[in-house]
Protein backbone atom coordinates (compact mmCIF):
# COMPACT_ATOMS: atom_id res chain seq x y z
CA UNK A 1 0.00 0.00 0.00
CA UNK A 2 1.35 3.65 -0.86
CA UNK A 3 1.51 5.53 2.11
CA UNK A 4 1.73 9.69 1.60
CA UNK A 5 3.42 11.95 3.55
CA UNK A 6 0.94 14.92 4.43
CA UNK A 7 2.10 18.00 6.39
CA UNK A 8 -0.53 21.00 7.39
CA UNK A 9 -1.36 22.65 9.89
CA UNK A 10 -3.85 21.46 12.54
CA UNK A 11 -5.15 24.53 14.79
CA UNK A 12 -2.13 26.75 13.86
CA UNK A 13 -0.21 23.91 15.39
CA UNK A 14 2.42 21.77 12.28
CA UNK A 15 1.86 18.54 12.08
CA UNK A 16 3.01 15.43 9.77
CA UNK A 17 1.25 12.13 9.24
CA UNK A 18 1.36 9.24 7.11
CA UNK A 19 -1.35 8.44 5.16
CA UNK A 20 -2.86 5.99 2.73
CA UNK A 21 -5.53 7.30 -0.33
CA UNK A 22 -7.98 6.45 1.30
CA UNK A 23 -7.67 7.90 4.46
CA UNK A 24 -10.45 10.52 4.78
CA UNK A 25 -9.20 13.86 6.75
CA UNK A 26 -11.77 12.83 9.26
CA UNK A 27 -10.77 9.38 10.52
CA UNK A 28 -6.68 10.80 10.04
CA UNK A 29 -7.99 13.86 12.69
CA UNK A 30 -9.77 11.53 14.66
CA UNK A 31 -7.44 8.47 14.75
CA UNK A 32 -4.46 9.69 14.34
CA UNK A 33 -4.39 12.73 15.68
CA UNK A 34 -6.85 12.68 18.25
CA UNK A 35 -8.73 15.46 17.11
CA UNK A 36 -11.84 13.49 18.58
CA UNK A 37 -13.69 16.96 18.74
CA UNK A 38 -14.57 16.56 15.01
CA UNK A 39 -17.73 14.33 14.89
CA UNK A 40 -18.27 11.33 12.76
CA UNK A 41 -22.14 11.48 11.86
CA UNK A 42 -23.72 10.30 8.45
CA UNK A 43 -20.44 10.16 6.37
CA UNK A 44 -21.99 11.23 3.04
CA UNK A 45 -21.90 14.86 3.11
CA UNK A 46 -25.48 15.47 4.76
CA UNK A 47 -25.00 16.07 8.27
CA UNK A 48 -21.98 18.49 8.75
CA UNK A 49 -21.23 16.64 12.53
CA UNK A 50 -17.29 16.53 10.60
CA UNK A 51 -17.31 19.96 9.68
CA UNK A 52 -13.99 21.82 9.81
CA UNK A 53 -12.19 24.98 8.37
CA UNK A 54 -9.92 23.75 5.61
CA UNK A 55 -7.91 27.47 4.61
CA UNK A 56 -10.89 29.14 6.41
CA UNK A 57 -13.81 27.59 4.74
CA UNK A 58 -16.41 25.16 6.78
CA UNK A 59 -15.98 21.77 4.36
CA UNK A 60 -17.10 18.08 5.65
CA UNK A 61 -13.98 16.17 6.49
CA UNK A 62 -16.27 12.79 5.80
CA UNK A 63 -15.56 13.89 1.79
CA UNK A 64 -12.47 15.38 2.37
CA UNK A 65 -9.00 13.23 1.52
CA UNK A 66 -6.83 13.59 4.18
CA UNK A 67 -3.80 13.82 0.85
CA UNK A 68 -6.24 16.66 0.20
CA UNK A 69 -5.15 18.25 3.01
CA UNK A 70 -1.32 18.89 2.01
CA UNK A 71 0.00 22.13 2.74
CA UNK A 72 -3.09 23.42 3.93
CA UNK A 73 -4.29 25.01 7.00
CA UNK A 74 -7.12 22.70 9.83
CA UNK A 75 -9.13 24.65 12.10
CA UNK A 76 -11.59 22.60 14.08
CA UNK A 77 -13.55 23.90 16.98
CA UNK A 78 -11.12 23.09 19.17
CA UNK A 79 -8.97 25.44 17.75
CA UNK A 80 -11.66 28.32 17.95
CA UNK A 81 -10.93 28.33 22.12
CA UNK A 82 -10.69 26.12 25.52
CA UNK A 83 -12.40 26.15 28.69
CA UNK A 84 -10.47 28.98 29.94
CA UNK A 85 -10.64 31.33 26.84
CA UNK A 86 -13.92 30.16 24.72
CA UNK A 87 -14.95 31.71 21.35
CA UNK A 88 -17.33 34.32 21.45
CA UNK A 89 -19.46 31.37 19.52
CA UNK A 90 -18.74 29.15 22.02
CA UNK A 91 -19.70 30.88 25.07
CA UNK A 92 -22.93 32.06 23.31
CA UNK A 93 -23.73 28.46 22.80
CA UNK A 94 -23.24 27.74 26.03
CA UNK A 95 -25.27 30.84 27.59
CA UNK A 96 -27.94 30.39 24.90
CA UNK A 97 -28.78 26.78 25.91
CA UNK A 98 -27.79 25.78 21.86
CA UNK A 99 -25.96 22.59 22.95
CA UNK A 100 -28.64 20.06 23.99
CA UNK A 101 -26.30 16.44 23.27
CA UNK A 102 -23.55 18.21 22.05
CA UNK A 103 -23.42 15.61 18.55
CA UNK A 104 -23.43 18.63 16.65
CA UNK A 105 -22.17 21.44 18.00
CA UNK A 106 -18.35 21.37 16.62
CA UNK A 107 -19.76 21.20 13.21
CA UNK A 108 -22.74 24.22 13.91
CA UNK A 109 -20.11 26.33 15.44
CA UNK A 110 -17.46 25.47 12.58
CA UNK A 111 -20.05 26.54 10.06
CA UNK A 112 -21.09 29.63 12.07
CA UNK A 113 -17.15 30.54 12.46
CA UNK A 114 -17.03 30.28 8.51
CA UNK A 115 -20.14 32.21 8.18
CA UNK A 116 -19.05 35.44 10.29
CA UNK A 117 -15.45 35.81 8.67
CA UNK A 118 -17.67 35.73 5.22
CA UNK A 119 -20.51 38.12 6.55
CA UNK A 120 -19.99 39.09 10.17
CA UNK A 121 -23.68 40.77 10.41
CA UNK A 122 -25.92 38.35 9.07
CA UNK A 123 -30.02 38.13 9.47
CA UNK A 124 -31.45 35.72 11.01
CA UNK A 125 -32.19 33.69 7.79
CA UNK A 126 -28.54 34.32 6.61
CA UNK A 127 -27.20 32.23 9.50
CA UNK A 128 -30.28 29.83 9.01
CA UNK A 129 -28.81 29.14 4.99
CA UNK A 130 -25.12 28.97 6.81
CA UNK A 131 -25.98 25.95 8.67
CA UNK A 132 -28.54 24.22 6.87
CA UNK A 133 -25.82 21.68 6.29
CA UNK A 134 -25.35 20.50 9.75
CA UNK A 135 -28.67 18.66 11.30
CA UNK A 136 -29.21 18.83 15.09
CA UNK A 137 -31.10 15.50 15.98
CA UNK A 138 -32.52 17.10 19.00
CA UNK A 139 -34.08 20.10 16.93
CA UNK A 140 -32.33 22.95 18.93
CA UNK A 141 -32.20 25.07 16.09
CA UNK A 142 -34.11 28.51 17.08
CA UNK A 143 -31.45 28.59 20.56
CA UNK A 144 -28.92 27.92 18.32
CA UNK A 145 -30.03 30.62 15.00
CA UNK A 146 -30.21 32.89 18.65
CA UNK A 147 -26.70 32.01 19.87
CA UNK A 148 -24.95 32.60 16.60
CA UNK A 149 -26.53 36.05 16.21
CA UNK A 150 -26.05 36.85 19.37
CA UNK A 151 -22.09 36.47 19.66
CA UNK A 152 -21.60 37.91 15.87
CA UNK A 153 -21.52 41.36 16.80
CA UNK A 154 -18.76 40.13 19.89
CA UNK A 155 -16.72 38.24 17.01
CA UNK A 156 -13.70 39.65 14.98
CA UNK A 157 -12.06 37.64 12.03
CA UNK A 158 -9.18 37.37 14.31
CA UNK A 159 -10.85 35.80 17.23
CA UNK B 1 -24.51 0.31 4.65
CA UNK B 2 -20.51 1.98 5.30
CA UNK B 3 -20.79 5.38 4.68
CA UNK B 4 -17.80 5.72 7.26
CA UNK B 5 -14.62 4.61 5.17
CA UNK B 6 -13.18 4.42 2.27
CA UNK B 7 -12.46 0.48 2.06
CA UNK B 8 -10.58 -0.34 -1.19
CA UNK B 9 -7.36 0.97 -1.71
CA UNK B 10 -6.58 2.82 -4.36
CA UNK B 11 -3.18 4.94 -5.57
CA UNK B 12 -3.96 9.12 -5.54
CA UNK B 13 -2.29 11.91 -8.01
CA UNK B 14 -3.11 15.51 -8.05
CA UNK B 15 -1.40 16.66 -11.78
CA UNK B 16 -0.89 20.25 -11.84
CA UNK B 17 -1.63 20.19 -15.50
CA UNK B 18 -3.95 18.78 -18.05
CA UNK B 19 -1.08 16.99 -19.92
CA UNK B 20 0.04 15.10 -17.13
CA UNK B 21 -3.43 14.36 -15.79
CA UNK B 22 -4.15 12.39 -19.37
CA UNK B 23 -0.36 10.77 -18.84
CA UNK B 24 -1.96 9.56 -15.76
CA UNK B 25 -5.14 8.58 -17.26
CA UNK B 26 -3.56 6.15 -19.51
CA UNK B 27 -0.89 4.76 -17.25
CA UNK B 28 -3.02 3.55 -14.46
CA UNK B 29 -5.45 1.56 -16.78
CA UNK B 30 -9.10 1.22 -16.49
CA UNK B 31 -10.11 1.67 -13.22
CA UNK B 32 -8.40 5.01 -12.88
CA UNK B 33 -10.52 7.64 -12.24
CA UNK B 34 -11.06 11.57 -12.38
CA UNK B 35 -11.63 13.09 -9.34
CA UNK B 36 -12.68 16.83 -8.70
CA UNK B 37 -14.58 18.23 -5.69
CA UNK B 38 -15.54 14.27 -4.34
CA UNK B 39 -19.08 15.08 -2.98
CA UNK B 40 -20.88 12.01 -5.20
CA UNK B 41 -17.76 9.90 -6.17
CA UNK B 42 -16.31 9.25 -2.51
CA UNK B 43 -20.38 8.68 -1.36
CA UNK B 44 -20.42 6.35 -4.05
CA UNK B 45 -16.79 4.85 -3.08
CA UNK B 46 -18.15 4.79 0.62
CA UNK B 47 -20.92 2.42 -0.60
CA UNK B 48 -18.91 0.08 -2.67
CA UNK B 49 -21.09 1.12 -6.41
CA UNK B 50 -17.57 1.99 -7.81
CA UNK B 51 -14.00 0.69 -7.00
CA UNK B 52 -11.40 2.89 -8.60
CA UNK B 53 -8.00 1.89 -8.47
CA UNK B 54 -6.58 5.48 -9.43
CA UNK B 55 -7.96 8.72 -8.75
CA UNK B 56 -6.65 11.37 -10.45
CA UNK B 57 -7.35 15.14 -8.75
CA UNK B 58 -8.56 17.50 -10.86
CA UNK B 59 -8.18 20.17 -8.81
CA UNK B 60 -4.97 21.39 -9.15
CA UNK B 61 -5.22 22.41 -12.52
CA UNK B 62 -5.71 25.55 -13.01
CA UNK B 63 -7.03 25.92 -16.77
CA UNK B 64 -10.13 24.35 -15.33
CA UNK B 65 -11.06 27.21 -12.22
CA UNK B 66 -11.24 29.56 -15.07
CA UNK B 67 -14.59 31.84 -15.03
CA UNK B 68 -14.98 34.69 -17.07
CA UNK B 69 -16.69 36.68 -20.00
CA UNK B 70 -15.34 36.05 -23.10
CA UNK B 71 -16.01 36.54 -26.54
CA UNK B 72 -19.93 36.05 -26.22
CA UNK B 73 -19.65 33.42 -24.14
CA UNK B 74 -19.42 33.02 -19.94
CA UNK B 75 -16.37 30.19 -19.17
CA UNK B 76 -16.64 28.49 -16.46
CA UNK B 77 -14.08 25.86 -15.86
CA UNK B 78 -15.06 22.33 -14.92
CA UNK B 79 -13.46 22.06 -11.42
CA UNK B 80 -14.92 25.83 -10.34
CA UNK B 81 -16.66 25.30 -7.40
CA UNK B 82 -20.94 26.08 -6.83
CA UNK B 83 -19.79 28.91 -4.26
CA UNK B 84 -17.92 30.76 -6.68
CA UNK B 85 -20.59 30.05 -9.18
CA UNK B 86 -23.19 31.67 -6.66
CA UNK B 87 -21.17 35.04 -6.14
CA UNK B 88 -20.20 35.27 -9.51
CA UNK B 89 -24.38 35.29 -10.11
CA UNK B 90 -25.14 37.52 -7.01
CA UNK B 91 -22.80 40.06 -9.36
CA UNK B 92 -23.84 39.36 -12.36
CA UNK B 93 -27.73 38.57 -12.89
CA UNK B 94 -27.58 37.45 -16.66
CA UNK B 95 -28.20 33.49 -15.51
CA UNK B 96 -30.89 34.12 -12.96
CA UNK B 97 -31.94 30.09 -13.58
CA UNK B 98 -28.22 28.94 -13.34
CA UNK B 99 -28.27 31.27 -9.81
CA UNK B 100 -31.90 29.90 -8.68
CA UNK B 101 -30.36 26.03 -9.39
CA UNK B 102 -27.10 26.60 -7.83
CA UNK B 103 -28.77 28.31 -4.49
CA UNK B 104 -31.22 24.87 -3.86
CA UNK B 105 -27.82 22.77 -4.84
CA UNK B 106 -26.55 21.09 -1.92
CA UNK B 107 -25.69 23.02 1.25
CA UNK B 108 -22.89 25.20 2.36
CA UNK B 109 -20.20 23.04 2.43
CA UNK B 110 -20.92 20.81 -0.28
CA UNK B 111 -21.07 24.01 -2.62
CA UNK B 112 -17.89 24.79 -1.34
CA UNK B 113 -16.55 21.02 -2.40
CA UNK B 114 -18.72 20.08 -5.46
CA UNK B 115 -18.13 21.64 -9.13
CA UNK B 116 -20.00 22.06 -11.97
CA UNK B 117 -17.75 19.64 -13.80
CA UNK B 118 -18.43 16.99 -11.55
CA UNK B 119 -22.22 17.07 -11.29
CA UNK B 120 -22.08 16.93 -15.24
CA UNK B 121 -19.81 13.92 -15.40
CA UNK B 122 -21.90 12.29 -12.54
CA UNK B 123 -24.86 13.09 -14.89
CA UNK B 124 -27.32 12.33 -12.36
CA UNK B 125 -31.23 12.65 -14.25
CA UNK B 126 -31.88 14.72 -11.11
CA UNK B 127 -28.26 16.87 -11.69
CA UNK B 128 -30.28 20.55 -10.43
CA UNK B 129 -27.61 22.44 -12.87
CA UNK B 130 -28.61 20.62 -16.12
CA UNK B 131 -31.69 21.80 -16.92
CA UNK B 132 -30.65 25.44 -16.14
CA UNK B 133 -27.57 25.02 -18.45
CA UNK B 134 -29.55 23.32 -21.51
CA UNK B 135 -32.48 26.02 -21.39
CA UNK B 136 -29.28 28.20 -21.73
CA UNK B 137 -27.95 26.23 -24.79
CA UNK B 138 -24.48 25.57 -22.99
CA UNK B 139 -21.79 23.67 -24.43
CA UNK B 140 -19.03 21.46 -22.75
CA UNK B 141 -15.66 20.95 -23.41
CA UNK B 142 -13.63 17.80 -23.63
CA UNK B 143 -9.80 17.04 -23.84
CA UNK B 144 -8.37 13.85 -24.32
CA UNK B 145 -5.16 12.29 -25.94
CA UNK B 146 -7.28 12.40 -29.00
CA UNK B 147 -7.86 16.10 -28.92
CA UNK B 148 -10.22 18.89 -28.13
CA UNK B 149 -13.95 19.05 -28.79
CA UNK B 150 -17.00 20.69 -28.06
CA UNK B 151 -20.47 19.00 -27.82
CA UNK B 152 -23.75 20.94 -27.20
CA UNK B 153 -24.66 19.51 -23.38
CA UNK B 154 -28.15 18.32 -25.15
CA UNK B 155 -26.28 16.03 -27.23
CA UNK B 156 -24.20 15.15 -23.75
CA UNK B 157 -26.40 13.22 -21.64
CA UNK B 158 -27.14 9.73 -22.80
CA UNK B 159 -28.67 7.55 -19.94
CA UNK B 160 -28.46 7.62 -16.50
CA UNK B 161 -24.71 8.46 -15.18
CA UNK B 162 -23.84 7.99 -19.06
CA UNK B 163 -22.91 10.74 -20.96
CA UNK B 164 -21.21 11.14 -24.12
CA UNK B 165 -17.39 12.08 -22.33
CA UNK B 166 -15.22 9.03 -22.50
CA UNK B 167 -13.57 8.08 -19.10
CA UNK B 168 -10.11 9.08 -20.62
CA UNK B 169 -11.56 12.49 -21.48
CA UNK B 170 -11.10 15.72 -18.96
CA UNK B 171 -13.79 18.11 -19.39
CA UNK B 172 -12.51 21.38 -19.10
CA UNK B 173 -14.89 23.91 -19.32
CA UNK B 174 -18.93 24.70 -19.52
CA UNK B 175 -19.24 27.38 -22.07
CA UNK B 176 -22.94 29.36 -22.21
CA UNK B 177 -23.35 32.14 -24.68
CA UNK B 178 -24.27 35.83 -23.77
CA UNK B 179 -28.16 35.48 -23.31
CA UNK B 180 -30.38 37.85 -25.94
CA UNK B 181 -31.80 41.23 -23.88
CA UNK B 182 -35.61 40.88 -23.04
CA UNK B 183 -34.48 36.95 -22.03
CA UNK B 184 -36.00 35.72 -18.52
CA UNK B 185 -34.78 32.43 -16.98
CA UNK B 186 -35.69 30.66 -13.93
CA UNK B 187 -35.21 27.13 -11.99
CA UNK B 188 -37.30 25.66 -9.33
CA UNK B 189 -37.40 21.89 -7.63
CA UNK B 190 -39.79 20.29 -5.67
CA UNK B 191 -37.88 18.58 -3.33
CA UNK B 192 -38.82 16.96 0.80
CA UNK B 193 -36.39 19.90 2.34
CA UNK B 194 -33.94 22.77 0.35
CA UNK B 195 -31.23 20.44 -0.38
CA UNK B 196 -32.69 17.28 -0.74
CA UNK B 197 -32.20 15.51 -4.54
CA UNK B 198 -35.09 16.77 -6.57
CA UNK B 199 -38.43 14.93 -6.77
CA UNK B 200 -38.79 17.13 -10.55
CA UNK B 201 -37.32 20.09 -11.72
CA UNK B 202 -37.95 22.50 -14.20
CA UNK B 203 -36.08 25.40 -15.98
CA UNK B 204 -37.30 27.79 -18.11
CA UNK B 205 -35.52 30.72 -20.44
CA UNK B 206 -38.16 32.60 -22.13
CA UNK B 207 -37.66 35.51 -24.81
CA UNK B 208 -40.42 38.08 -24.67
CA UNK B 209 -41.99 41.20 -26.40
CA UNK B 210 -44.65 42.22 -24.33
CA UNK B 211 -46.73 40.01 -24.09
CA UNK B 212 -45.87 37.77 -26.75
CA UNK B 213 -43.65 35.10 -26.23
CA UNK B 214 -40.82 35.42 -29.10
CA UNK B 215 -39.03 32.18 -28.12
CA UNK B 216 -38.35 29.85 -25.04
CA UNK B 217 -36.35 26.53 -23.66
CA UNK B 218 -37.71 24.09 -21.13
CA UNK B 219 -35.52 21.57 -19.72
CA UNK B 220 -36.78 18.94 -16.63
CA UNK B 221 -35.04 16.80 -13.74
CA UNK B 222 -35.79 13.96 -12.74
CA UNK B 223 -38.18 13.25 -15.11
CA UNK B 224 -36.47 10.93 -18.04
CA UNK B 225 -33.14 9.02 -18.07
CA UNK B 226 -31.50 12.47 -18.82
CA UNK B 227 -31.95 15.77 -17.70
CA UNK B 228 -34.56 16.39 -20.22
CA UNK B 229 -34.90 18.77 -22.74
CA UNK B 230 -38.54 19.78 -24.04
CA UNK B 231 -39.33 19.86 -27.02
CA UNK B 232 -43.46 20.44 -28.37
CA UNK B 233 -43.38 23.13 -25.73
CA UNK B 234 -41.60 25.77 -27.35
CA UNK B 235 -42.47 25.26 -30.23
CA UNK B 236 -46.05 25.77 -29.25
CA UNK B 237 -45.61 28.99 -27.43
CA UNK B 238 -43.16 30.64 -29.80
CA UNK B 239 -44.93 33.91 -30.92
CA UNK B 240 -47.94 33.91 -29.48
CA UNK B 241 -49.21 35.64 -26.90
CA UNK B 242 -49.50 34.37 -23.41
CA UNK B 243 -52.20 33.59 -21.34
CA UNK B 244 -53.07 31.49 -18.58
CA UNK B 245 -54.90 29.20 -20.23
CA UNK B 246 -52.36 29.11 -23.52
CA UNK B 247 -49.82 27.92 -20.47
CA UNK B 248 -52.28 25.17 -19.10
CA UNK B 249 -52.60 23.40 -22.41
CA UNK B 250 -48.56 23.85 -22.24
CA UNK B 251 -47.80 22.32 -19.03
CA UNK B 252 -50.86 19.22 -20.23
CA UNK B 253 -48.42 18.87 -23.24
CA UNK B 254 -45.15 18.44 -20.45
CA UNK B 255 -47.12 16.36 -18.70
CA UNK B 256 -47.69 14.16 -21.40
CA UNK B 257 -44.24 14.66 -23.12
CA UNK B 258 -42.07 13.22 -19.83
CA UNK B 259 -41.14 9.93 -18.86
CA UNK B 260 -40.59 9.75 -15.30
CA UNK B 261 -40.39 6.51 -13.15
CA UNK B 262 -41.29 5.85 -10.06
CA UNK B 263 -38.82 5.66 -7.23
CA UNK B 264 -38.32 6.48 -3.77
CA UNK B 265 -38.27 10.06 -4.27
CA UNK B 266 -41.76 10.57 -5.92
CA UNK B 267 -44.17 8.10 -7.85
CA UNK B 268 -44.13 8.74 -11.88
CA UNK B 269 -47.74 9.52 -11.46
CA UNK B 270 -47.09 12.41 -9.07
CA UNK B 271 -44.28 13.42 -11.51
CA UNK B 272 -46.69 13.71 -14.22
CA UNK B 273 -49.25 15.60 -12.24
CA UNK B 274 -47.38 18.37 -10.80
CA UNK B 275 -44.82 19.00 -14.06
CA UNK B 276 -47.59 20.99 -15.66
CA UNK B 277 -48.18 23.28 -12.69
CA UNK B 278 -44.06 23.47 -11.74
CA UNK B 279 -43.95 24.38 -15.18
CA UNK B 280 -46.23 27.35 -15.19
CA UNK B 281 -44.84 28.42 -11.67
CA UNK B 282 -41.17 28.49 -13.38
CA UNK B 283 -42.24 29.77 -16.87
CA UNK B 284 -44.35 32.23 -14.84
CA UNK B 285 -41.43 33.57 -12.74
CA UNK B 286 -39.21 33.85 -15.96
CA UNK B 287 -41.58 35.83 -17.85
CA UNK B 288 -41.70 38.26 -15.23
CA UNK B 289 -37.76 38.50 -14.79
CA UNK B 290 -37.76 38.85 -18.65
CA UNK B 291 -39.49 42.49 -17.65
CA UNK B 292 -42.65 43.84 -18.11
CA UNK B 293 -46.32 43.57 -17.31
CA UNK B 294 -46.37 39.80 -15.32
Amino acid sequence: MTTYPVRFLLNGTPVEVDVAAQDTLLETLRNKLWATEVKNGCGKGDCGCCAVLLDGRAVNSCLTLAVQANGKEVVTVKGLGNEDDPHPLQESFIRKGAIQCGFCTAGMIVSAKSLLDENPRPSPDEIREAVSGNLCRCTGYKKIIEAISDAAPKCSPSD
Amino acid sequence: MNTRILKAEFDYFAPASIGEALALIAQNGPTARFIAGGTDLLVQMKLETVAPGCLISLMKISELSVLKREKGFLRIGAAVTWDRILAFGSEDRSYPALDDAVRCLGKVQVRRMGTIGGNLCTASPAADSAPALLVYDSRVRLVSARGRRTLLLDKYFLGVQQTARAADEIMTEIRIPAPRPDVGGAFQKLARVGADISKISCAVAVERKGRVCVSCRVAMGAVAPVPLMIRGVPEFLQEKTVTASLLVTAGRMISDEIRPITDVRSTAEYRKQVAGVLFRDVFQKAWTRAGGEP
